[in-house]
């Protein structure tokens, strides 16, 4: 158990690792331009896995629904999305907003899938999460304010002597 | 302040395409497998990141030639690159390794399928993994891993790790 324990934990830590190197791409090509990189780079990857492994599956049955290949392009948007705004908001705080986001839309697809409202404490979950949303905002407002406050003291001052 | 809550928004809006990525993908390995799903979500990914290169290149043109005609202010923006800012003015060439983060991204498919498969199931590996990218997170601020700019942490910020990792919790493991 702990092995895995250890795995999944340390899968955060590479997932933080391809959002900083594609928010630096980023801030040199444009966030658009870093999501194909890493869509090609990728791509490329996996192929050699996929040679490696030999594991192709494709679906002949044509069972998979049409729905099934919109995730490549909501990835495509979430790595621009991401890229963008990693280097702005700081690695930390990009994460936060990021699982914001993600689970309270995987309650609202759960709703939709099960047609049935969620818990009592999801509900809860969501409401503590959008306050963690509000106060990073608020937090990161005031520090910025209190900045520009003392730099004004300190400029008074000079003005002053 | 409002100006700058766009990225807060942004952000959020970024894990909201996350969770419906992850979804429509969870449909695909479910017919298929899950690297074999992964590698035509990138294949498709490309082509969709292409065409968003392509419409953005044709947009932005005639904005870039105006920026460049005003010389105070490409002035400015070099100025701002210095600090690592992400500012529109004339940028460096990007490192080598910035090109590559589509391998670990690539990779966390495979290590996410075997977490899932065993006892953790999915609800515990995506705890865990949450768990690991917020410390990620705090250790790339404290020490700027990356080229990205170090930040210092603030008592305050813990109180949002918190609520988020909370709620997080109550959502995973609350049920239905």
């Amino acid at each position: 158990m702990l092995p895995y324990i250890l795995l999944a934990f340390l899968n955060g830590a590479i997932i933080g690792t391809s959002r900083a190197v594609n928010g630096k791409l980023s801030t040199r090509v444009g966030p658009f331009k870093a999501s194909l990189w890493n869509h090609v780079v990728g791509f490329l990857f996996l192929t050699l896995v996929l040679l490696v492994m030999n594991d192709w599956k494709f679906d002949e049955s044509g069972s998979a629904p049409f729905t099934a290949y919109l995730g490549g392009f909501f990835g495509a948007l979430f790595v621009a999305v991401n890229s963008y705004v990693f280097p702005r908001l700081g690695a930390m705080t990009a994460a936060l907003m990021v699982i914001s986001g993600q689970m309270i839309t995987a309650v609202l697809i759960d709703y939709q899938d099960r047609h049935e409202a969620p818990g009592a404490l999801r509900c809860l979950g969501v409401v503590i999460v959008i306050a963690g949303v509000y106060m990073s905002r608020v937090v990161s407002a005031s520090q910025h304010g209190s900045r520009q406050d003392s730099q004004q003291d300190s400029r008074q001052e000079r003005h002053n002597t | 302040m409002l100006g700058r809550s766009t990225d807060w928004i942004l952000g959020v809006a970024g894990g909201v395409l996350l969770a419906l990525m992850t979804h429509y993908n969870g449909t695909l390995a479910n017919h298929t497998s899950s690297v074999f799903g992964s590698w035509v979500a990138h294949g498709l990914g490309a082509v969709v990141a292409l065409v968003l290169v392509v419409l953005t290149g044709r947009a932005f043109r005639p904005g870039r030639k105006s920026a460049g005609g005003g010389s105070g202010q490409a002035g400015e923006g070099n100025g701002g690159a210095g600090n690592g800012g992400s500012g529109n003015g004339q940028r460096a060439a990007a490192p080598l390794w910035s090109y590559l983060g589509g391998i670990p991204g690539a990779f966390t498919v495979m290590l996410a399928s075997i977490a899932v498969n065993s006892d953790l199931e999915l609800s515990g590996t995506i705890a865990l993994m949450l768990v690991g990218q917020v410390l990620f997170g705090i250790v790339s601020d404290s020490f700027g891993l990356f080229g990205t700019p170090r930040r210092r942490l603030v008592l305050a910020d813990f109180l949002v790790v918190l609520s988020v990792l909370v709620g997080s919790a109550l959502i995973i493991f609350g049920g239905a």
